[in-house]
């Protein structure tokens, strides 16, 4: 990180050079369709225009809307009904700028623990061994896995509810969220909290997720104001839905990482719903990473089912934020292909869409392009993998459902850390401070009120 | 040496700075400016511009960044220009900050401080005493000095707690009063009480501006020969029980003492604890003097009649006397 160190100080802390001139032309891909995003105005000369790349190989255009539809008996009911063309060919997957084949069948991998995983959760579920809901990232596992599989060991991420593949990624095992969802005594928060709220600041460097969306951000900003203090520019990564991304916290948290120059690569997974609410019904801009534009920050837009430029935005993100350039938002464009939890059937979803997405399923295009289209993996070869990832979600189950339920008592304790229950020491190194010459003075200064 | 109780804050947080390199500032107009009491006045060009940051008016952006910091074995202290704002970020320090060592074990050692308080005409949004909000979150540790030696002593235990404390600094206090305060480094511990007042005949148990109410009333009663003790709770979460146990058992009659509202007030949850630890030693009902049942007004003669006041302390320590 050495040669990172100077830029990243003349950076910090509101010396960063200003909005969109330097982020917009340095993040450029050559290959990527620019879509100006244009401010009203009339004289040339006073027109602004933005730039916000845009990977993807195909451009959905079909819109939401309530309509009141009449049963046989005359009654009104209001449904969601989708307009625009939904006929078009899916796209192929768009050739990654970095990764190679082993990194590609990598997460392939992973998107396929991802899945495998929340089948045996369903399952679990049925069988009643599952307390609460079961919540679900069917149709997401190519943003969950290709964007964490981007950072570095030191870098940190904070997944939410739908990015349970991001923890297979990080290292955790299957097990882990099985036993939360089960609210086992062996759970990582010992039975305390479920699904993927918990974290691990001493090696996988996670920040556990709360239930209120868009707290993540800031406290992930936070994250790389405390390495930088300690002479690291690491990448914080954290995701919001298109509902999430609603709430003022959000608004705050890439704020407050845009004016500190931070590393935050924050993925906007729009998902189309939130629980029953379409996508139009949460902001009117045509796309979530226009917002980009108003934080300061570079913004793009992928395909968040192709894994290929989920990860080579993610990889890009990253980079920048290692070399002190500051935060990115990339917008992931896909579908949740479930309900809201496993409860949920989602039947205010038009079948059109469902199906339309359906097409674009993270992990059968990515099957598609590593077996027919590269060749990189033969039939065999994938089947044998498919049959060790199935053997490892068994082998995970089986330690999820004989890990015990806590005892009653574990309710009690470790509301406060207790002397000797954790050192807090400098994750990176101990800041290097340096002091000016003012000496302690008493203040005499007027105050605000007396 | 003499200091003002915001000059002893201001000392403490200096000293903890200049300990521990781990220490550092963030709030809305703290570098350059100092602060809008000017608690961080000098800071920066002492501790750099890295350690004392100026941030955008986002109070869940303060407490986040401050928190996100701290999980990288950082010990943030994050202002907050007046404690009224605290509210803007309720949700990250109720749902994110409090919860973190209870449910995943991370250990969070913050201090979010700022002005409190009324008796300074600030209105409905500058007076407020909102520690209560806190008080109910388990997982906080909740602050409230009444003088300088105890201010600077656990602003200091709080930067080096491994916990998230909440650190209410009385404005009415700031330049008000001036004590004693030794040079040399020490501590108060957080969540012992102190007896502000050694007393025979009832205690009055309270905290920060309202210790000195306490106090002045106290003077006046002795002059009629009722003998008042004081007991300065300091910590408001977690209460010392030893301490007001024992000073209950001591005069068997209690008066509670707080600015904040009476309804759902600090009062009730103290009447709770003597009735669970010195049901037998009382001699009398437990008598609550508190704030009304409404924001603060605004207008002096309004704020004044809201607020609790040395004679209100007066009349009612003459009516528990002599029941």
């Amino acid at each position: 990180m050495g040669n990172k160190k100077a830029k990243s100080k003349a950076n910090s802390n509101g010396n960063r050079p200003r909005n969109g001139s330097r982020a917009s032309k340095a993040h450029l891909a050559a290959d990527a369709v620019v879509r100006p995003v244009e401010r009203s105005g009339s004289a040339s000369r006073d027109l602004r225009t933005y730039s916000i790349p845009d990977y993807r190989l195909e451009h959905p255009d079909f819109t939401v809307r309530q309509r009141v539809e009449k049963d046989r008996d005359g009654a009104d009911h209001v449904r969601y009904e989708v307009e625009g063309n939904l006929d078009t060919p899916v796209p192929p997957i768009r050739d990654s700028k970095y990764l190679d084949k082993k990194q590609c069948i990598e997460i392939y991998r992973y998107m396929l623990l991802n899945r495998k995983m929340e089948v045996a959760l369903e399952n679990l579920y049925k069988q009643g061994k599952v307390v609460g809901g079961v919540y679900f990232g069917l149709g997401q596992e190519a943003c969950s896995c290709a964007s964490a599989y981007a950072l570095d060991k030191d870098d940190w991420f904070a997944p939410m509810i739908r990015n349970q593949g991001s923890l297979l990624v990080r290292a955790f095992r299957a097990s882990d969220t099985m036993m939360q969802y089960m609210a086992k005594a062996d759970s990582p928060t010992k039975g305390r909290d479920g699904t993927s709220h918990f974290g691990d600041i001493e090696k996988r460097n996670m920040v556990s997720p709360i239930s209120m969306l868009g707290d993540l951000i800031p406290v992930m900003s936070g994250v790389a104001l405390g390495a930088r203090l300690q002479g690291r520019d690491i990448a914080v990564m954290t995701y919001i839905g298109d509902g999430g991304q609603s709430t003022g916290v959000t608004y705050e948290g890439i704020n407050f990482a845009a004016v500190q120059n931070l590393g935050l690569v924050l993925f906007v997974e729009s998902n189309l719903w939130a629980y029953s609410t379409p996508s139009e019904m949460q902001y009117r801009c045509q796309d979530l990473a226009e917002r980009a534009i108003g934080y300061g920050i570079p913004g793009v837009i992928v395909d968040g089912t192709d894994a290929c430029q989920v990860y080579d935005a993610a990889h890009e993100a990253v980079g920048r934020a290692h070399s002190g350039g500051g935060p990115t938002l990339i917008e992931a464009k896909m579908m949740r292909m479930k309900g809201h939890a496993i409860h949920d059937a989602a039947a205010y979803v038009p079948k059109q869409m469902m199906e339309y997405w359906k097409k674009r399923d993270p992990i059968a295009r990515f099957e598609n392009y590593l077996v027919k289209e590269k060749k990189w993996l033969i039939a065999k070869e994938n089947e044998a993998l498919i049959a060790e990832v199935e053997s490892v979600i068994e082998a995970e189950r089986e330690i999820a459902v004989n890990s015990p339920m806590p005892t009653p008592e574990s309710a009690e304790g470790g509301v406060f850390c207790e002397d000797g229950c954790h050192e807090i020491k400098p994750k990176y190194a101990m800041p290097n401070v340096k002091k000016g010459t003012g000496s302690y003075k008493e203040t005499e200064a007027a105050v605000h009120l007396k | 040496m003499q200091l003002t109780y915001l000059e002893a804050i201001r000392q403490g947080i200096w000293e903890e700075m200049d300990r521990d390199p781990t220490v550092f500032c963030l709030g809305e107009d703290i570098g350059i400016y100092g602060g809008a009491f000017k608690v961080t006045d000098g800071f920066i060009d002492r501790f750099g511009p890295e350690r004392v940051i100026d941030t955008p008016i986002a109070e869940s952006a303060i407490v986040g960044a401050a928190f996100g910091a701290s999980l990288t074995g950082m010990r943030p202290v994050a202002e907050f220009q007046f404690m009224d704002f605290i509210g803007c970020a309720f949700n990250q320090i109720s749902n994110m900050v409090a919860k973190t060592h209870y449910l995943w074990g991370a250990p969070a050692p913050l201090v979010l401080r700022g002005p409190s308080g009324g008796y300074v005409h600030g209105g409905p949004f500058h007076s407020q005493n909102p520690e209560m909000w806190f008080v109910h979150n388990p997982g906080l540790k909740v602050i409230c000095p009444a003088t300088p030696y105890d201010a600077k002593g656990l602003i200091k235990a709080a930067i080096r707690d491994n916990n998230p404390c909440i650190f209410f600094e009385h404005k009415y206090l700031y330049r008000r009063i001036k004590e004693e305060v030794p040079a040399e480094d020490y501590v108060v511990p957080i969540g012992k009480a102190r007896i502000a007042r050694e007393g025979r005949d009832l205690s009055i148990i309270t905290y920060a501006a309202m210790v000195h109410t306490a106090l002045e009333a106290a003077e006046i009663l002795s002059k009629e020969g009722i003998d008042l003790e004081v007991l300065d709770l300091r910590t408001v979460s977690p209460l010392d029980r030893d301490a007001i146990a024992q000073t209950v058992q001591k005069t068997n009659k209690v008066i509670l003492l707080h600015e904040h509202s009476r309804t759902g007030g600090l009062a009730g949850e103290i009447a709770a604890i003597i009735n669970e630890e010195a049901f037998d030693d009382l001699d009398g009902p437990i008598v609550r003097i508190a704030g009304l049942d409404s924001a603060i007004p605004f207008s002096p003669p309004q704020e004044h009649h809201y607020l609790p006041k040395v004679e209100d302390v007066v009349r009612e320590a003459r009516r528990l006397k002599a029941y």
